[in-house]
């Protein structure tokens, strides 16, 4: 048996690299791994928890116990120092961390019931060992949330489901029309909407592609090289990285599909038509410099075939239109369209570059205060600019990588059945420190106003009543 | 640990803070660097490839006779790259048409370790020599810029001199 604190510390340790793990996970959560052996509850002595006055007095032995008690209390002052409760004792269903999972019985999301009659429900993620949210990555803050809960779910809303309406008119025409930015209010529930947009498309045979922190793309922590032939400068670190992760989710669908056209390579030679995407992916994740050229050619085959559409997810969608974090070798700022992948996503986004069936989502995000929204993309989308004035500037090139983009808003106020389903969630996984009743629940949420970060995080986990 | 010009780098720093180990690079410098030689923010000294460190260490020998940095051509948006097989040598030649000289580089007149002490040292022994009152502060070993000599001196009484750093 383990002891508690190096059970933490390997908790904490997987709660920061689940997202940079390339290999496989066991299939189980870190958290899981824990057995423990429970000492059995002791009869006689009054628990030092809520058992209270009465059962005290239902002993009906009062004399002995009275004595016992003061045994026990002359016992307690004689300790000088604080001698700490083994682990065994800890009997209270609260300690009971590896028992948790059975507490949470909650419907698995599947695209077939997802309909308006599943709204204001929580459905739970599946997990498996190929789980795109497993592979690819979460953002930081529901990576966090994720752990804590016992199952990773989310409470499917009426913009999930209007937002799986477009993604079902996605499937039959192209990206060119379907490019969705997701936006809304800070805490609103942007990342987790696009999360369910995610696991939906994959359940439903699409390719999916997904960038959980595009922030890591223009934030200069990944190496970068200028290339002479495509007049950019490359990371194919972050390439090499995406392929690998692309092969990993859908491995079997790429399996179907064959490139149509004969694709040159860098110092290899051509791959030539006819090859599976399979073996064109493993090309690039063969040699990191070839990966950019080779991620490009893949999705440009992906754009081409029929068989499955594609869907192109991006979180800290503004990042990509800001300003870069690197420098060019004269010290400026490289811009976005330079660098080969944001470029790539913003082609994808603008359409200059399109899926014959698929889409484009994107989600905004606030969190990062060094990429805010850019006035650019504000402007395209209708959103109130960040920064504005007669004399703001606009760069020409991203107003036209921001043409045609579509807004969905989410609401900044979560309804009362959505709080209340989520609150129950929460309440039956034990995370909430008091009692779970109305009281507590109409507080936080008049307090939160309906705002769902709020309402969990600065409400319910930190709330300070009993 | 990266042996370049004699001063040893830490791998597990990050290249941009590793830098400023050389006497004469501090943090600005430092980035600067890390840009003319492509080097992220958050690469460390192990991440670097032996031809970055080729680089770096060919530059830091003398930065004054590296030849003049170029603007390389960049992509519009609606360039298209030619093929992969297209020859490098080729590439190259056209991305040299295509560039656009720079002016003033400030890394040019980077001075590092014994040079950066020799301009100081030249520097002192001037205003010795012009027989100035720095120059008379220096040799009496006490403090330069008006500093209180009634109390707190030590620093000056400790490292003034003519013949600074040896």
């Amino acid at each position: 048996m383990l002891p508690l604190s190096s059970c933490c510390r390997h908790a904490t340790r997987s709660l920061l690299a689940i997202s940079d793990s390339n290999a496989i996970c066991t299939g189980l959560p870190a958290l899981r791994t824990q057995v423990r052996n429970y000492a059995k509850a002791r009869p006689g002595v009054a628990k030092p928890s809520s058992h209270g006055f009465s059962k005290v007095q239902k002993k009906g032995k009062g004399g002995e116990l009275e004595g016992t008690d003061q045994v026990a209390a002359t016992k307690r002052k004689r300790y000088t120092a604080f001698l700490p409760m083994p682990v065994a004792q800890l009997t209270h269903p609260l300690f009971e961390t590896d028992q948790r999972n059975g507490q949470l019985q909650l419907q698995n999301f599947h695209p077939e019931i997802l309909t308006d009659a599943v709204t204001s429900q929580a459905l739970a993620f599946p997990q498996n060992d190929k789980d795109p949210f497993r592979i690819f990555g979460l953002p930081r803050n529901l990576l966090v949330e994720y752990r804590i809960l016992s199952k990773p779910c989310s409470v499917i809303r009426d913009v999930t489901i209007d937002v799986i309406n477009k993604l079902d008119a996605a499937s039959l025409e192209g990206s060119a029309n379907h490019r969705l930015v997701v936006a809304g209010s800070p805490g609103c529930g942007k990342s987790v909407l696009l999360l369910q947009a995610l696991q939906y498309s994959y359940m439903r045979d699409w390719i999916v592609l997904y960038f959980p922190r595009a922030i890591n793309l223009v934030n200069s922590t990944t190496s970068y090289t200028y290339d002479p032939r495509t007049l950019t400068y490359t990371q194919p670190v972050f390439a090499y990285q995406t392929l690998e992760r692309l092969l990993t989710v859908n491995g079997p669908r790429l399996e179907h599909l064959r490139t149509q056209a004969s694709v040159e390579v860098e110092r290899r030679g051509t791959v030539p038509a006819g090859t599976t995407l399979v073996d064109l992916v493993k090309v690039g994740t063969k040699e990191q410099a070839l990966a950019p050229t080779v991620l490009a050619a893949v999705l440009s085959e992906l754009g081409e075939q029929t068989t499955f559409p594609v869907l192109l997810a991006i979180d800290d969608f503004q990042a990509i239109y800001c300003k870069t974090k690197y420098r060019d070798p004269h010290y400026s700022r490289i811009q976005p369209y330079h660098l080969s992948m944001p470029r790539l996503l913003l082609e994808y986004a603008s359409g200059l570059r399109r899926f014959a069936r698929g889409a484009v989502v994107g989600a905004l995000s606030s969190t990062d205060t060094t990429f805010k929204l850019p006035l650019e993309l504000a402007e395209a989308l209708g959103l109130p600019p960040t920064s504005s004035g007669p004399y703001a500037k606009r760069v020409p090139e991203l107003q036209d990588y921001a043409k045609g983009l579509s807004r969905v808003s989410v609401p900044d106020a979560l309804t009362v059945s959505e709080a209340t389903e989520l609150f129950d969630v929460w309440a039956r996984d034990r995370a909430i420190p008091a009692v779970p009743n109305d009281e507590l629940f109409l507080a936080k949420y008049s307090e939160s106003g309906g705002n769902a970060r709020d309402f969990i995080w600065k409400g319910l986990l930190s709330t300070l009543t009993l | 640990m990266v042996h370049v010009l004699g001063v040893a780098l830490p791998d597990l720093q990050l290249a941009r803070l590793a830098l400023t180990n050389f006497y004469g690079i501090g943090h600005k410098t430092a980035q600067r660097l890390c840009a003319r030689l492509q080097i992220h923010d958050r690469c460390k000294i192990r991440d670097l490839t032996a031809q970055q460190i080729t680089e770096l260490a060919s530059f830091l020998a003398s930065p004054s006779t590296v030849s003049p940095l170029r603007r390389m051509p960049l992509a519009s948006p609606t360039f298209q790259p030619p093929p992969a097989s297209t020859p490098i040598e080729m590439l190259r030649k056209r991305v040299a048409e295509l560039s656009k000289p720079t002016g003033a580089e400030p890394l040019r007149n980077l001075k590092i370790e014994a040079e950066g002490r020799r301009v100081v040292r030249e520097n002192i022994a001037h205003q010795r020599m012009i027989g100035s009152y720095v120059g008379k502060r220096h040799a009496m070993g006490l403090p330069v810029r008006g500093q209180n000599t009634q109390s707190n001196a030590k620093t000056a009484k400790k490292l003034n001199r003519v013949n600074r750093f040896g």
